[in-house]
């Protein structure tokens, strides 16, 4: 198995321009149902199991999420994902933000990612507003001074005023998701990878989050966009990956891509 | 603002630098440290946000059962309770530091789903924040030992500086069980309600309500026990007897060589956790 050495480097501005390269990268995903996550379970079979399934274990499903991918993405790289639900383009973006290690294959990644894929993931329920903000900092690797002064901004966007001081799980999951938002916006990376863009909230609360969101992207040095959103694809990106099966089926200019894209699912 | 930096080189490593891999992690987990020790404050703080006594409720709790069981077992064992009070309070203590440490390490990564999926702390965080966690909430129990102590006019003497090896090994030898459990549990679910069931039976063959030399000449369920060592050498320090060597000597080796077991494990499993979780 190839390995990843995940290392936090200093917090200085970053010596080279940010990369990641990811050279015949596979993720190959063990479903487990609830036998197969039982240790009395798994010790019966190996030792009373017998013959008569043992060429394949029934409560293991293997899948093959991302399957010898191979993408160089550089400086300046405006990237859309697309393909069906369920093509892999979720796997590829937490390969591409550290989270998944692959199973097969090789990833370099050099710069400070910042990923929005589900970003109330990590919300303290019991804590207030204030304290999320201060604990979620830190989680990204900011001194303590540093998290405290993201208030400012936080309060200013999220414009939740009072509500910050209360405990979050008496929030709306409107209120939930300006300040999870929030969170995650405030500090602006050099990779920047979105899982759709924000949908909920009201409508005034989206043009907002739209306007922060490509002020980050376009200070942003890579930015990889998962998105149904043909418009918005367009209008963000300048080349698209399409994901089929966990495979790279075509990888070139955005409106080449979706052309080609729309024409094959037929729609 | 700047995000830290993420660098992720690809390495192609042959499988006895598994080692280096956890090395590697530990070290940016300890770089981290302010992640994991505000995790835990903060776990601390909410366990206790609803309840009036806050942290010391539990050590209310613990007192309570240490005077009532020392009240019922200097009966039955005949002994003074003088010199059993203060014996069973710093074995129970001790024990409830050991015995918390390990159960809890079991839910390391399953309750760090959230930020193990959706950030890129080292493998190590999670571990070292229910240490951490588990330490500052059972250290309020160490209340007890003085006063314990004091109402029987217990002596304490020199021999107590051994505290602080001891302490430190107890401390070694719970991290590595915790990290392996930690990586167990999170594969196998079922692993910590089996670590909670063996834990309890423990407690029944520990001297912790009773003396080793009760036992007499059946101590081979003592010399077996590893746990029966930990507790020693916490405990002979306070109660003013100078530590078995042989206490130090099998904790040492057991934290040695745990520790040389569980870093080639660790980096060969721990980055897959994330895919169990």
């Amino acid at each position: 198995m190839d390995i990843l050495n995940v290392a936090s480097a200093k917090p200085t501005m970053s010596d080279s321009l940010p990369y990641i390269h990811l050279d015949n990268t596979s993720v190959i995903l063990p479903i487990y149902n609830a036998r197969g996550r039982a240790l009395k379970a798994e010790l019966l079979r190996r030792t009373v199991g017998g013959n008569l399934d043992s060429s394949t274990d029934p409560h293991i499903v293997i899948v093959r999420a991302l399957d010898g991918v191979t993408i160089n993405l550089e400086h300046g790289d405006r990237i859309a994902l697309i393909g069906r639900n369920g093509s892999g383009k979720t796997t590829l973006l937490r390969v591409l933000a550290g989270i998944y290690p692959p199973t097969g294959g090789t990833i370099s990644i050099h710069g400070r990612v910042s990923a929005l894929t589900d970003m109330s993931m990590g919300m303290d329920m019991e804590a207030t507003g204030y304290e999320n903000v201060f604990l979620r900092g830190v989680v990204m690797g900011l001194s303590a001074a540093q998290a405290e002064s993201l208030i400012p901004d936080i309060e200013q966007f999220t414009e939740l005023g009072e509500y910050l001081c209360l405990p979050v799980r008496t929030y709306s999951s409107g209120m939930m998701l300006r300040l999870a938002f929030a969170i995650s916006t405030t500090v602006q990376p050099e990779i920047l990878l979105l899982d759709e863009m924000v949908g909920a909230g009201d409508s005034a609360f989206i043009a907002k989050a739209r306007d922060r969101i490509e002020g980050l992207i376009h200070k942003s040095s890579i930015m990889v966009l998962a998105s149904h959103d043909d418009q918005l694809v367009t209008r963000l990106c300048t080349r698209a990956i399409w994901m089929d099966s966990g495979r790279v089926r075509a990888f070139g200019p955005v409106e080449e891509i979706l052309a080609d894209y729309h024409a094959a699912v037929g729609s | 603002m700047l995000l830290p930096l993420t660098v992720v080189e690809r390495c192609m490593m042959e499988p006895n630098s598994y080692g280096q891999l956890c090395i590697n992690d530990l070290k940016s987990s300890f770089v981290g440290w302010r992640v994991w020790y505000t995790l835990a404050l903060n776990d601390v703080k909410r366990r206790y946000r609803r309840s009036r006594l806050g942290q010391f409720w539990l050590t209310l709790s613990m007192a309570l059962t240490i005077g009532g069981l020392g009240l019922v077992y200097s009966v039955l064992f005949k002994m003074n309770v003088a010199e059993y009070l203060p014996y069973i309070s710093v074995t129970f203590v001790f024990w409830s530091i050991i015995s918390s440490g390990i159960i809890e390490s079991c839910s390391a990564f399953i309750e760090s789903e959230g930020l193990i999926r959706h950030t890129t702390i080292p493998r190590a965080t999670p571990v070292f924040r229910v240490q951490l966690r588990s330490w500052l909430i059972t250290l309020h129990n160490f209340a007890i030992i003085p006063a314990v102590f004091l109402v029987f006019q217990f002596p304490v003497n020199w021999n107590l500086l051994w505290l602080i090896p001891g302490l430190a090994l107890v401390i070694v030898n719970i991290l590595w069980v915790g990290y392996f459990l930690a990586i167990v549990s999170a594969r196998f679910r079922d692993v910590p309600q089996i670590v909670a069931s063996v834990m309890q039976i423990v407690f029944f063959i520990t001297p912790i309500m009773f003396r080793p030399t009760q036992l007499g000449h059946n101590g081979l369920v003592l010399m077996l026990n590893p746990f029966a060592y930990l507790l020693e050498i916490v405990r002979d320090p306070l109660l003013g007897v100078t530590p078995n060597a042989l206490a130090f000597v099998v904790c040492a080796i057991m934290a040695v060589v745990g520790s040389l077991l569980i870093l080639p494990f660790a980096g060969r499993y721990a980055p897959r956790v994330v895919y169990w979780l």
